[in-house]
């Protein structure tokens, strides 16, 4: 009955007859889209993938477990974009790798972060680069953050409820200056100053906010980032491990440096001690005066 | 009309609960990979158990494929997945060997893993990948995969079964963690370790594993792929190997640039 | 067992066990403190840790405090770690339908007496309903319990002395726990011999 069911059923959304082309990168339609995301045929795909991973909701008896867990965030200054990052992945809680790169470099003046799923942010983001090469090559000039987080917003509605999830932060310099871009699987992209995403975004963000300012220094602006992964990566169990420093400047981004959370959270903890004596011992010195 | 009287009496009950017909592809086979990068070589090993639950299918079911000389990738998770994507893989790497005169470097076919995973985004292969070899500059490279195609170059990957168990291990032991040097002495540089220590590593790793593991076990298969230059004997002097080794050479699969691949195994207990 | 996190393992040496945990109390993804300790003290020969929910932790030490208690007065004398073992799986019994959510791991060395004069160093586990196991090497419990028992699977040998044990079970656990994303935060190790008890706290990854 099941399978008489079945038979009478249109096909299911976005398949492909011919498999063998699911190929990837390279092979664009004729309308320059991507084609061959092999679908399973069942009435609702969604659910299928729901059932047997983890990516849409947290499904622990889900067989295939997808990487999760991360703090990121990007602050737009007068020196440039600031864009700070933790490397844990986490499948439950096994830490499944603590050397992942979260920033996704898309070319020379742009950058993805990366959380949620870490394959639909890694294929994406390399897919928006090649988009973003084409169109240098069409137009003969660099494609601004707004339009390349606009391409990338566009292909993730194309999949919305098909069970893609990211949430990502583009960042760049363009012909406006520095641009910073929300964009996640829902189809949100939102032009801020100021982002953190992730399961630790909320510990970034108060550190974050009672430290920034437009105005901010670069080495004050970068010391902010760096403090608030930090901070992140210290309270939230599925963030950690290592921090990887950027800063989006008119002539592209640079790398700052990897720093390992647990090394930078013994030196602010000795700063900390050390500050707390020194305002006793002054304390103290007030004390004795009086 | 007669036809229909003679179904069984439960059949005019009405139905308690819904009948739930949901598709279900897939199952979890077990075993364990894992693959060590060294400055000029790589081992990628797994175990042979393939078991469903708790029944053991076969004892010895291959887990670790060579691709080409320089490359060799182990699959973990779904063996039926497992066995199709890899058969996939060689494919792809026989039509650019047509295309291009030249095997593909390694870097590249991690890349290609990557896209022919997240082809299959919405109905993924359940399969864990690994792949290890030489990288184009001469260096030992290991590779990991989630199954939809998020990947990174590592030194050392456990991935599988048994893969909570041996990670921490690795970790210990190939990044020195949590391991200060004595005062005065060399500080620890990982990935530079010697092969002999390495081999000794991932025979500690699966004993390990199939003492504590039910779904690990039964033989020990470990590629090791070599760059040129390095003799055979690296492997099978005296003091390179513990004992009860058996080692082969892989005969080279094309117009590689002289890299080695050596498989070597040995039993792991059957209980 | 996940929503507070924290890890215990036990190891025997020569004349000597050793029994750490982790340091971390958490709120599922959050850590609150990084001072819960999860290993107690019977008496200086005979220690136990609770890894598993928070709130249990404390009504089944004072339970067990006063039941020891209890013993002391009744036998006049200090209880052997086997005794121990076997009131802590009693007490989790009567519990059997509304369990303690721990996974208890006892370490402890036996006073030599006529009737025992050699006695071996003791170790035990049990599972949530008081289920004992007696393992000659070692006994792991909590969040990250799979990556300790690979760990010790690979580091722990027979017959170490109490320094070496120490290095053994402290790289056991760092390393595990390291791994495990609701452990953490903290380490403390008890290294217990026939004359002392030795207490360090171990410098920790703080992610």
């Amino acid at each position: 009955m099941n399978a008489v069911l079945q038979s009478l059923q249109p096909p299911a959304r976005h398949t492909n007859e011919d498999e063998e082309d699911a190929w990837g990168y390279g092979n664009l339609d004729q309308r320059g889209g991507v084609r061959g995301m092999m679908v399973p045929r069942v009435p609702d795909p969604a659910a299928f993938l729901n059932l047997h991973t983890d990516s849409i909701s947290s499904n622990p008896a889900a067989k295939i477990k997808l990487a999760h867990g991360t703090t990121t965030l990007a602050f737009r200054f007068k020196g440039g974009i600031i864009v700070a990052v933790d490397s844990r992945a986490t499948a439950g809680s096994y830490i499944a790798s603590g050397t992942v790169k979260k920033v996704i470099e898309i070319n020379p003046y742009l950058l993805g972060t990366m959380a949620g799923g870490a394959a639909d942010c890694q294929y994406w983001e390399t897919y928006l680069g090649m988009q973003c090469r084409l169109h240098e090559l069409r137009n003969k000039e660099r494609i601004s953050v707004a339009a390349a987080s606009k391409i990338l917003s566009n292909i993730v509605y194309q999949y919305k409820g098909m069970g893609l999830s990211m949430g990502t932060m583009i960042c760049g310099w363009d012909k406006t200056g520095p641009a910073l871009f929300y964009v996640d699987s829902d189809g949100s992209r939102l032009k801020g100053d100021l982002f953190s995403v992730g399961s630790g975004s909320t510990f970034a963000y108060g550190v974050l906010d009672q430290g920034y300012s437009y105005d901010l220094s670069d080495e004050e602006a970068q010391e902010l980032g760096r403090r608030s992964i930090i901070a992140a990566g210290h309270r939230d169990a599925f963030s950690g491990n290592t921090c990887n420093l950027f800063h989006v400047r008119e002539n592209g981004w640079e790398f700052i440096a990897n720093y390992d959370v647990n090394e930078l959270w013994y030196e602010y903890e000795a700063k900390k001690k050390a500050g707390a004596s020194q305002a006793q011992a002054q304390k103290d010195e007030g004390m004795a005066v009086e | 009309m007669a036809l229909f009287d003679q179904r069984p009496a439960y059949a005019h009950e009405p139905t308690v609960a819904p009948i739930e017909h949901r598709f279900s592809p897939y199952s979890d086979n077990g075993g364990t990979i894992l693959a060590i990068a060294g400055a000029d070589f790589a081992v990628i090993a797994g175990d042979t158990r393939q078991s469903e639950g708790y029944s053991i299918q076969t004892r010895y079911a291959r887990k670790v494929w060579q691709l080409t000389d320089n490359a060799t990738l182990a699959t973990n998770g779904f063996a039926a997945d497992g066995k199709n994507f890899v058969k996939r893989v060689k494919q792809r790497l026989e039509w650019y060997e047509h295309a291009h005169h030249k095997p593909m470097g390694l870097k590249a076919i991690a890349r290609m893993i990557q896209t022919m995973l997240y082809g299959r985004r919405f109905f993924p292969y359940y399969v864990y990948n690994i792949l290890g070899g030489i990288e184009e500059d001469g260096t030992g490279a290991v590779y990991s995969f989630d199954p939809v195609g998020s990947y990174e170059r590592e030194a050392c990957r456990a991935a599988g079964a048994a893969q909570s168990l041996v990670q921490p291990f690795l970790d210990n032991q190939i990044y020195f963690k949590n391991q200060t040097p004595a005062p005065g002495a060399e500080a620890f540089v990982p990935g530079r370790l010697p092969m002999a220590t390495v081999l000794g590593l991932v025979v500690d790793s699966f004993t390990s594993a199939t003492e504590r593991h039910i779904e690990v076990g039964d033989g020990l298969e470990m590629y090791v792929v070599m760059k040129e230059g390095r003799q055979t004997t690296d492997l099978t002097d005296e003091g390179q190997l513990p004992a009860g080794m058996k080692v082969e050479e892989l005969g080279s699969m094309g117009e590689g640039r002289g890299e080695k691949t050596f498989l070597v195994s040995m039993p792991l207990k059957r209980d | 067992m996940e929503y507070n996190g924290g890890s215990v393992v036990a190891m025997i040496g020569k004349d000597c066990v050793a029994i750490a945990s982790d340091l971390r109390l958490g709120q599922q993804s959050v850590g609150v403190a990084m001072n819960f300790e999860k290993v107690f003290p019977v008496n200086d020969k005979l220690y136990y840790g609770l890894p598993g929910l928070a709130t249990d932790v404390y009504t089944l030490r004072e339970q067990l405090r006063f039941r020891v208690n209890m013993y002391r007065m009744k036998e006049e004398r200090e209880i052997t770690p086997k005794t121990f073992t076997h009131l802590l799986s009693s007490t989790l019994y009567e519990k059997r339908f509304g369990p303690y959510f721990l996974e208890p791991v006892v370490a402890g060395l036996t006073t030599p007496t006529e009737l025992e004069p050699k006695p071996k160093p003791f170790i035990s586990t049990m599972d949530t309903i008081g289920c004992i196991t007696t393992p000659k090497d070692f006994a792991v419990a909590g969040t990250a319990q799979d990556k300790l028992y690979g760990m010790a699977e690979g580091l722990w040998e027979p017959d170490l002395e109490p320094e070496d044990l120490f290095e053994t079970i402290s790289q056991t656990l760092l390393n595990a726990v390291d791994r495990d994303a609701l452990s953490g935060w903290g380490a403390i190790v008890h290294v217990i011999t026939h004359d002392k008890v030795i207490t360090r706290q171990l410098r920790s990854r703080m992610d």
